[in-house]
């Protein structure tokens, strides 16, 4: 009798166990997707506003939209004063063009602080570091004074210059901690092959600093292509040479009161990345920690 | 290295030439003509129109009102940030590295997804979030029977006494996930047994959390801590799109008083001092937070345990070159 009692109480106990799991579960699972659903919310409101018109818009923010079009695209995309067409080329443009020549300089700079003793390095590396921790927004004013002293404002390539600048510190530091990761016996297989410097280093290096170099432009391509505060100050709005986010800006001026046409810009100007982070989140996720933690 | 291998000096030079050049161009040349410019009386025009005006500018900023309190609402973003983004991130990862989770892949790609999208656009995403009629918050607050009718709504971005709250709410929002992303892979990187062993010596969840993987996770905390530190002494956009500074001055930050004395007031002089007052203020954030860092890592224990580490070293060295001296005198 007593012995069966007990077996029971084990059961009960374990029930109540597996309850308390449960509950437990549902609790943890429905604070995680709380925290997920606001992060992802704002995007999916304003994807299906888009497709409303104002006066739907303002009669009922959060309903579904009942007949939707995509006429607040059409009006965005053909908009005479603020080019948005324009305004992504020249994004497009300037974040391929710095990212490459990031990654270039970053590989050449951060091979050469790993690998090769001269009276420079320390100094160098020091230097570099400096670019790291000089707060660069205390250089927006001066940046603008002597770019228009210099008449170097509102050009194609104004933007590279802070781009790929401010891009090459942390990509540098990356590609040289990968590059001290690897053993030396191969650069010197080759030069004792009779391998000159330079196809040392784009025909052996390179390709071993592949991931490595992939992670550094991943983190720039975000960086650059979301940049605001050089091209507010470097680019008139109107100009030509305008970026995606200084475009966003004028554009909101005119059209401050129509919210579907203005979410449907942002998401013009956003597709590009949320496309490609939602394509390859798993990777672009681990780069930019790596960036962060090693960086 | 092996330094026959090496190449002569000629192709290293050209290899950083280019580089070396824009970086010196870019950072260091500005750095220096804000520092000259910061001399001058300069309301715009060709420098030729500037006067020299010796330190006024400095005396200005000193008790410049504006700036001082923007560098406050900096550092009220720093602090409300680290509280807000890394503590809500370390009770995430604690809750989302529990084994009843399911689907973590998901949540992390969707909390870590605002962290990719452009300052910009965010500002205009929470200024409709936070407008009086068409507005996500009042719209809640309605439904809930809080407020009557969406129009007698709260005008959020004109609240002058909660304004830094009401900004550095998205700030915090957007990087949850990105801190929450790195807390985790360096919580997934401890020994799964420790944890075991300890929660069948029946240590509870949370002092699991508070005694077994907090330290254990200390430095990475502590490089979020620095690059929230660093992060929010530039914040510019967000701010600049939901209130550009305001109402009056009540959420100016430095960046932006930077800004709009230089541009919209046309005071380039004085805006060059500003810039100079930023750089100041930033290094010396960014480097006491360091310092104090520093200091909490190594604590009581550890720094004695230091000590002698170096006591030790030292002899260690000692030894090893007399040894060194010793061999080759053999030898």
């Amino acid at each position: 009798m007593a012995k069966k009692m007990e077996m029971t109480k084990v059961e009960n106990k374990s029930l109540s166990h597996k309850i308390g799991n449960g509950v437990l579960s549902v609790v943890l699972n429905v604070i995680l997707w709380i925290f997920s659903l606001t992060c992802i919310f704002p995007l999916i409101w304003m994807f299906y506003s888009s497709l409303k018109e104002k006066r739907e818009f303002n009669a009922d923010i959060i309903g579904m939209p009942k007949n939707p079009n995509l006429q607040n695209y059409i009006d965005v995309m053909t908009n005479k004063d603020t080019n948005l067409v324009q305004a992504m080329i020249n994004s497009v443009r300037t974040t391929v063009l710095a990212v490459a020549l990031i990654v270039i300089f970053a590989f050449i700079c951060g091979y050469i602080l790993a690998r090769i003793n001269f009276k420079l390095n320390k100094p160098l590396y020091v230097v570099f570091l400096m670019g790291m921790l000089i707060p660069t927004h205390s250089l927006l004013v001066p940046t603008f004074v002597i770019f228009s002293q210099l008449n170097m404002d509102n050009k194609w390539f104004t933007l590279l210059f802070p781009y790929v600048t401010f891009g090459l510190p942390v990509s540098l530091f990356l590609v040289q901690g990968y590059i001290r990761g690897i053993p030396s016996a191969l650069e010197e297989a080759a030069a004792i092959d009779g391998s000159s410097f330079t196809r040392t280093l784009f025909s052996i290096i390179l390709p071993i600093c592949r991931p490595i170099l992939v992670t550094v432009a991943i983190i720039q391509v975000f960086g650059n292509w979301n940049e605001f505060t050089f091209a507010l100050v470097l680019l008139k709005s109107n100009g030509g040479w305008a970026t995606l986010p200084l475009a966003m800006r004028q554009f909101s001026g005119q059209f401050s009161t129509n919210y579907p046409q203005l979410m449907a810009a942002m998401l013009i100007t956003m597709a590009p990345v949320v496309i490609f982070y939602f394509a390859f989140s798993k990777q672009i996720i681990k780069g930019m920690v790596a960036g962060a933690v090693k960086g | 290295m092996l330094n026959s291998i090496r190449p002569k000096n000629r192709v290293i030079f050209a290899y950083l030439l280019i580089p070396v050049a824009l970086f010196a161009f870019t950072v260091f040349v500005p750095l220096l003509a804000a520092l000259f410019y910061s001399f001058f009386e300069w309301k715009g025009g060709p420098f030729r129109n500037a006067t020299p005006n010796g330190i006024a500018n400095y005396k200005e900023l000193l008790q410049d009102k504006v700036f001082w309190k923007a560098f406050g609402n900096n550092m009220y973003l720093v602090v409300a940030c680290i509280i807000g983004q890394i503590g809500i991130a370390f009770v995430l990862v604690m809750v989302i590295n529990s084994k009843l989770v399911k689907l973590k892949g998901v949540h992390r790609t969707f909390g870590f997804f605002p962290s990719t999208i452009s300052a910009v656009a965010l500002g205009f995403i929470w200024t409709i979030i936070y407008h009086q009629k068409y507005g996500l918050i009042n719209w809640f607050l309605d439904k809930i029977g809080v407020i009557d009718g969406t129009r007698n709504g709260k005008v959020w971005l004109n609240d002058t006494a909660h304004i830094m709250l009401i900004v550095s709410i998205p700030l915090i929002w957007q990087y949850i996930g990105y801190y929450m992303v790195i807390i985790l892979s360096a919580v997934s990187a401890i020994d799964t047994e420790i944890l075991e062993s300890a929660e069948i010596d029946g240590a509870t969840a949370i002092q699991r959390a508070r005694y077994i993987v907090l330290p254990l996770v200390k430095s990475t905390l502590l490089v979020c801590i620095t690059l929230c530190v660093a992060g929010n002494m530039k914040a510019f956009d967000n701010i600049m799109i939901m209130t550009k500074g305001g109402p009056g001055n009540a959420s100016m930050v430095m960046a932006l008083y930077g800004y709009t004395t230089s541009f919209q007031y046309n005071r380039l002089g004085y805006g060059s001092c500003i810039s100079v007052g930023i750089f100041v203020c930033s290094l010396a954030v960014i480097g006491g937070s360091q310092l104090l860092m520093n200091w909490l890592m190594t604590d009581k224990y550890d720094r004695i345990e230091k000590k002698l580490q170096k006591k030790t070293d030292k002899a260690m060295k000692k030894k090893m070159k007399e040894l060194q001296k010793g061999g080759a005198l053999n030898g």
